[in-house]
């Protein structure tokens, strides 16, 4: 009974993804494409649910979704010119050349896919205790985290590297040439509502609570740097289209520094190792959970600002009532 | 299956059903507001007596009051953004209009 | 069929989905979303396999899509302020050779 519910569900799910995947591409309205992609990623995070990936479901809910989602949004504001399909319909050829290429895509997909899942799986008790008695030297109890920090550190650290470029060259696009008008995402118009003041205040405190938490509970369960930045990123979102944050034309040392953090903090965990005579990031034992938690605490702040710095579309961001307001 | 579980199950249904009527009234209802009313209505009742049906099934006190904080954050964002909604709406109409 | 290889299936289905919106639509908004869609097809495929021994779950793909996440959103952010500023520039949402003469 149980196995066949779940089997019901999965196809479902699997029927509303490509369905939904399919809409955001045939939908004739760029707004409609967008919120559709936003319920993409909505039922991709019950998708890694599904697939025992929790911490893959809170970041895709708070990235994937979220993030993505009001980034989309707040670039549809400033580009309203919803282009018309072209006048002539495309070559029946070149129609059909686009459809035979996907199909061909899909089709080295799924082969590919097939190859992997057909992979021999180290079987048996031992590879198990072997992969735990790993993840144990860490001193973290959750695989994932364990990784991400400390076995595939690397990937982690050139992340952050990534994600600070992001940040530098959407800047110097907008540095090239501000947005015309000052304050264009704060939503509240010609005013306050009481309701905007209420939930700010009733947000801000538990969402810096579920940030801590979920930076904490990372050590041994679903969670970690990457879901806590993301969803203080929403606060930081949050703030800035309710007139909390205001767009700065510079950042500041404070919020330069914060950029940097992560990466500097990792990348000095990293000689500090080398200097003590280990590889790049191989923490000594013992010392390796409190290192990483160090390493995560920054990560979280480093992971975050720039996030809400690309949401706002501005070099920096300060505290204030934007001047719209009463 | 105990009577504990027949009552969850049927919190469920219930639950699910009002879902279904909020997603009716969604699609069918012909202006912004009753559409608005449609989902906020049914789907935050929908989702109380879902999670009320876990809660049951699930027969955990710590359980029950992470749900019932799930609740009251999704009452909370679904008020909200109702209001938000429903007031750029009645702009947009003012604007029309006047 | 076992629950990977359904995945594995969808993954390949948005991924086809993302390729032919990437070719059809020129418009470089929709051009992002497709190539997400390509990227999520991506990450289904990962996680599956991450997923083929139903009684242990290996935690590198998820480690690699978790960061995979993170790139995607730091690429799109990237690829929409560029978008913003073409727009801001020319007035145009999409590139020279695509535009309708």
């Amino acid at each position: 009974m149980g196995e066949l519910v779940g089997w019901v569900f999965d196809g479902l799910l699997a029927l509303s993804l490509v369905l939904l995947a399919a809409r955001v591409v045939a939908s004739a309205r760029l707004f409609e494409s967008i919120v559709l992609f936003i319920v993409f990623g909505l039922l991709m995070a019950i998708a890694w649910a599904r697939l025992a990936a929790p911490h893959l479901a809170l970041a895709e809910a708070a990235i994937g979704a979220g993030i993505t989602g009001a980034l989309l949004l707040s670039t549809f504001r400033e580009i309203v010119t919803d282009q018309p399909p072209s006048a002539e319909a495309p070559k029946v050829l070149v129609y059909r050349l686009r459809v035979l290429m996907a199909l061909l895509a899909g089709g080295v997909f799924a082969v590919l896919g097939w190859a992997l899942l057909s992979i021999e799986v180290p079987a048996g008790p031992a590879a198990g205790e072997q992969a735990r008695a790993l993840v144990a030297r860490t001193g973290v109890d959750d695989a994932v985290t364990a990784v991400l920090l400390d076995f595939r550190a690397y990937d982690t650290l050139l992340e952050m590297g990534v994600l600070l470029l992001a940040v530098l060259g959407a800047r110097a696009a907008v540095a090239a040439q501000p947005p015309a008008s000052g304050d264009d995402l704060w939503i509240g118009g010609e005013g306050d509502t009481p309701m905007v003041g209420a939930l700010v205040g009733l947000l801000s405190p538990l969402i810096i609570i579920v940030a801590g938490y979920l930076l904490w509970v990372g050590a041994y369960g679903p969670g970690g740097a990457f879901q806590a930045g993301a969803v203080l990123a929403a606060l930081g979102v949050l703030l800035r289209l309710t007139g909390r944050l205001v767009p700065l034309p510079r950042a500041g040392a404070f919020q330069r520094g914060v950029l940097v953090m992560g990466l500097a903090v990792f990348s000095l965990a990293g000689l500090l190792t080398m200097a003590t005579g280990r590889a790049f990031l191989q923490y000594p034992e013992g010392l390796a959970y409190p290192m990483i938690l160090v390493i995560e605490v920054a990560l979280t702040l480093s992971i975050a600002l720039p996030l809400v710095l690309l949401f706002s579309g501005s070099a920096g961001i300060a505290a204030g009532r934007s001047q719209h307001s009463p | 299956m105990s009577a504990l579980e027949v009552f969850a199950a049927l919190l469920l249904l219930l639950g699910g059903f009002f879902f279904l009527s909020g997603t009716v009234g969604l699609l069918r209802f012909p202006d912004t507001l009753s559409r608005l009313h449609a989902v906020t209505k049914a789907d935050n009742l929908g989702l109380g007596l879902i999670l009320l049906g876990v809660a049951v099934h699930g027969a955990n006190l710590v359980l029950a009051a992470k749900l019932l904080l799930i609740w009251m954050l999704a009452l909370l964002a679904a008020s909200f953004s109702a209001h938000l909604v429903a007031r750029s709406h009645l702009r947009d109409e003012a604007s029309r209009d006047g | 069929m076992s629950q990977p290889a359904l995945f594995v299936l969808i993954a390949a289905a948005v991924f086809a989905i993302g390729v032919y919106g990437l070719l059809s639509r020129p418009q470089l908004v929709r051009r992002i979303l497709a190539l997400n869609l390509m990227g999520n097809g991506v990450f289904l495929l990962l996680v599956a396999f991450a997923r083929r021994n139903p009684e242990t779950i290996d935690p590198v793909p998820h480690a690699m899509v978790l960061t995979g996440i993170v790139i995607a959103v730091s690429a799109t952010a990237f690829a929409l302020a560029i978008v913003r500023h073409l727009y801001r520039q020319t007035g145009e949402v999409s590139l020279g050779e695509d535009r309708p003469r």
